[in-house]
């Protein structure tokens, strides 16, 4: 190729490395056909905060569900059909008027992959996996979540093993509403405990 | 209330704002490990996130996906030789 007149978009170190890495995995045959365009389909379009607010919205409609849910997550959570990958072993915190639940990775970023998706990436930075174990009624405040003098706060680490998911409590005036239309009340945050609802 | 109740579940995964990736080799080296650990290492996560773990204590501040590619670069070298 003559140089220069036609030079493709500069490519990154960061990148030459992925593709390195691609090339490697594909001749070893650790790569099918179209496993990488299913999992980046998947997890930027199918598994999201969406399922989470489900099994919220669920819980809240129906006690005997959210009993179920909080005695063993994982199989609650899979009667509506999530898990998989990072939801081997679901434990649900409940919030009540006088206790909160934060989840946290402090050494790198496990998260409910099946009912949150991949976390935010505030969720995976220093500052939020440090302080939040250290300080979290002051981290949680400056994300915006108050919360009252006398609350409760608990922290919970990822660990190896189990992954958590905050129920957060039914927000008041709400009895009207179907299952549909609670779930879309639910946001991200309030199940990873740093906002309320 | 005539909005019909799939629209907004539709709406539910945007509720939160961000995409899972910012550039397309974030999420083939996310689907690149995804693929080692299902198909090398039989679905357990756990020597990953080790290497994943070390690889963010080495450097705290580098960004996520570039440990993230570390990380699977040292898993890659303890594969068995074919």
């Amino acid at each position: 190729m003559s140089e220069g007149s036609h030079h493709p978009a500069a490519v990154s170190p960061i990148e030459r490395r992925v593709a390195a890495l691609e090339a490697l995995l594909t001749e070893r045959g650790l790569v099918p056909d179209g496993f990488i365009e299913e999992i980046t389909r998947r997890y930027e379009s199918e598994i999201g905060p969406m399922n989470g607010a489900k099994v919220v919205a669920r819980a809240w409609v129906d006690q005997a569900y959210k009993e179920r849910l909080l005695t063993d997550g994982t199989a609650a959570i899979a009667e509506l059909g999530f898990g998989g990958a990072e939801g081997d072993h679901m434990v649900v915190v409940e919030n009540t008027p006088t206790v909160h639940n934060v989840i946290v990775c402090t050494l790198c970023s496990c998260y409910p992959w099946p009912v949150l998706g991949l976390p935010p990436a505030w969720y995976k930075d220093p500052p939020y996996r440090a302080r939040m174990v250290r300080e979290p009624r002051t981290v949680l405040a400056e994300m915006g979540c108050e919360l009252p003098s006398d609350a409760e706060i608990r922290v919970w680490d990822s660990s190896a093993e189990v992954r958590y998911l905050v129920l957060p409590e039914r927000p008041s005036g709400t009895e009207g509403l179907t299952e549909a239309e609670l779930a879309g009340l639910v946001t991200r945050d309030s199940m990873i405990g740093v906002g309320r609802l | 209330m005539s909005t019909p109740l799939s629209l907004s579940e539709m709406d539910l995964p945007r509720r939160n704002g961000e995409l899972a990736f910012d550039a397309p080799w974030q999420s083939t080296v996310f689907a690149l490990a995804a693929a080692v650990v299902d198909h090398a290492f039989g679905g357990d996560r756990e020597p990953f996130r080790q290497q994943l773990i070390q690889a963010i204590a080495a450097e705290p501040n580098r960004p996520y996906w570039e440990s993230w590619t570390a990380a699977l670069e040292l898993l890659v070298t303890t594969l068995p030789e074919q």
